[in-house]
Parts: structure tokens; sequence; C-alpha cells
């Protein structure tokens, strides 16, 4: 959930009602699937209504730091997840009185949408050593730029595989060729984080329950089904 | 003017842990590096939108554009 509209009553700060609203849009909201509607599919067909959107009110008066944690919801269960991000700073006398509906939306449309950033992936990876051809010269412990290979009683072992970025370093400096890196093309490991509007793990089960409908759909169309 | 909320670039929401950076390197002297590691900063994108981030001193204070700016309305 995401700030979509901002109705400005009175603004005496040093930014203008724009920017200050696009800084409101970006701030992560807790975001309830279960209990809300995206406003287009509501039965109030777009107009706005409980079921689909929350209301915030701001009102500051200088001198002062205006903070996302200064958003007052109808509702202490819509407070916001990140207190303290500043919006504008504001001087002696100077105001700040707005209204704020946030809605439900998708990343397609706008980016203060998407719950998820840094998304990463990887083949899993697997290294193999050959134990008759390596002379423990320690040169590929040397060139890990992940610190992945260690020498342990007198052999070459992987210390933390999870690790390795498969960038065949190692591989490359061995001029025996004991060491071989691949991918594991049945596994892969994949990484990223929320905003905060919703948990990692909701956030892969609701991505999971898209890709499923969205297959359904394609085989609807395909007539498998 | 003022740290913006998110990375230009991923989408991590920088703007509540810009305060503490400003601090610890500005005002206590640390290491960059070691503050971004701390507050978990760990992809460049992020890393860029925080260290090219201005700030400039006047006085004894560390202040940001929006400071200078915010007496005109
Ligand atoms: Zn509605
Ligand atoms: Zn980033």
């Amino acid at each position: 959930m995401a700030i979509e509209n901002v109705t400005i009553y009175d603004n005496t700060s040093a930014l203008f009602d724009e920017i200050i609203a696009h800084r409101l849009g970006l701030i992560p909201l807790p975001t309830r699937l279960d209990l809300l509607n995206f406003r287009d599919e509501c039965v109030c067909k777009g107009k706005g209504c409980p079921n689909c959107t929350v209301h915030y009110t701001l009102s500051k008066e200088g001198e002062c730091i205006v903070y996302s944690g200064d958003l007052r919801p109808e509702d202490p269960m819509w407070a916001v997840v990140d207190k303290n991000i500043p919006i504008v700073k504001l001087l002696k006398n100077q105001r700040l009185i707005l209204e704020a509906e946030a809605e439900l939306g998708i990343g397609k449309e706008h980016a203060k949408w998407q719950v998820v950033c840094g998304i990463g992936y990887k083949y899993y990876p697997i290294i193999e050593i050959d134990e008759e051809k390596c002379n423990l010269c320690n040169e590929c412990v040397r060139v890990c730029p992940k610190n992945v290979l260690e020498i342990k009683r007198k052999k070459l072992v992987v210390k933390n595989i999870e690790d390795c970025s498969l960038c065949r370093s190692c591989a490359e400096v061995c001029k025996r060729g004991a060491i071989k890196v691949r991918g594991d093309e049945t596994r892969i490991i994949m990484q990223y984080e929320t905003d905060g509007s919703l948990s990692a793990k909701e956030a892969l089960k609701e991505a999971l329950k898209i890709l499923y409908k969205k297959y359904d759909e394609l085989e609807n169309v395909l007539g498998l089904k | 003017m003022i740290m913006p909320v998110r990375c230009f670039t991923c989408g991590k929401v920088l703007a509540s842990l810009f305060e503490e950076y400003k601090k610890r390197v500005y005002i206590n002297g640390e290491e960059p590096k070691k503050v971004l590691d701390d507050l978990g900063i760990k992809r460049y994108c992020c890393r860029r939108t925080i260290i090219s981030h201005p700030v400039f001193i006047k006085g004894n204070e560390i202040k940001e554009l929006i400071d200078e700016a915010a007496q005109y309305e």
C-alpha cells in the first residue's frame, strides 16, 4: 500500500507541494491484502471507500522536522512502518497541513508499490576438487574474492559453499586443473529484501499466488484444461 | 536538498538511516565504509546514494541544503 492522493491545505515550507506529495508516496505502509480491495476492483467502482482506501492526516508547525511517524492514520493498525523518514524541515511559523489517501497498487504501475528490492539469484554452486592433482599451492585460496576455499589439515576444502559467486577465478588460477566450478541447474539461491510493507515470507507467498493464477490463465487460453 | 526517501536504483528506504550516518561520519569522524556496513547497506547503489548526498559545514554544524533553503517559502 502507498499514498496515492494528497490534499494540501497549507504548506509554507521550502519544498513544493509536489515534492512533498512525492516523498509521502515513497513511504512504505503496512499492507493487508486480506482487508483491502484494489480500488478498481472494489464495490465502490473506483470512487474510494473504507474497503479500498485508508486516510492519513498530518499537521505540524515549526520549528521541527516532519517525520513519516507524524502521519496520523484513521486506525492505529495502519500506522507507518518506518517512523523516522524525514519529509521536510520546518522553521518557526512554517506550517504543513495535509490529508492523504492510500490505496493498494502494483509495481508495474508505480515503483512505490513494489514490495521487494534488491532481488538476485544464482545457481547453487558446486565445487569439485581433484585431490590427486592439487599440490596445496594456496593460489586458489588467495584469489577467491569471497573466501570460499581454505586449506585444512593439508587438504583443500570448501568452507562456505553458498558464498561462491561462480566467478571461476580459482579454476582459472589453478595450473594443474584440480578445481572445477559449476552451477547446479536444479537448484537456485534467490535473495531479496522487502521495504517493510509486507514480510519477506508473505511477499513470496503472494508472488507465487499471482504466478499460479497466470499459469492457470495460460493453460485456459491454450485449451489444456 | 533533503535526503531522498529511497535509493534511486533499488528502492530501499534510506532517508531514515541518513541521520545516523551523518552523525557518525561527519561529526564523530568515523570511516564511511564501517558505518555503511553497520547500517546494513550492502548494495553499491544504496551506498552511492548515501555517500554522494551533499552536506556542508556552517559554523560547527553539519547542514543539508534544506537547512539553508528553509528560510525561503
Ligand atoms: Zn472502494
Ligand atoms: Zn540501492
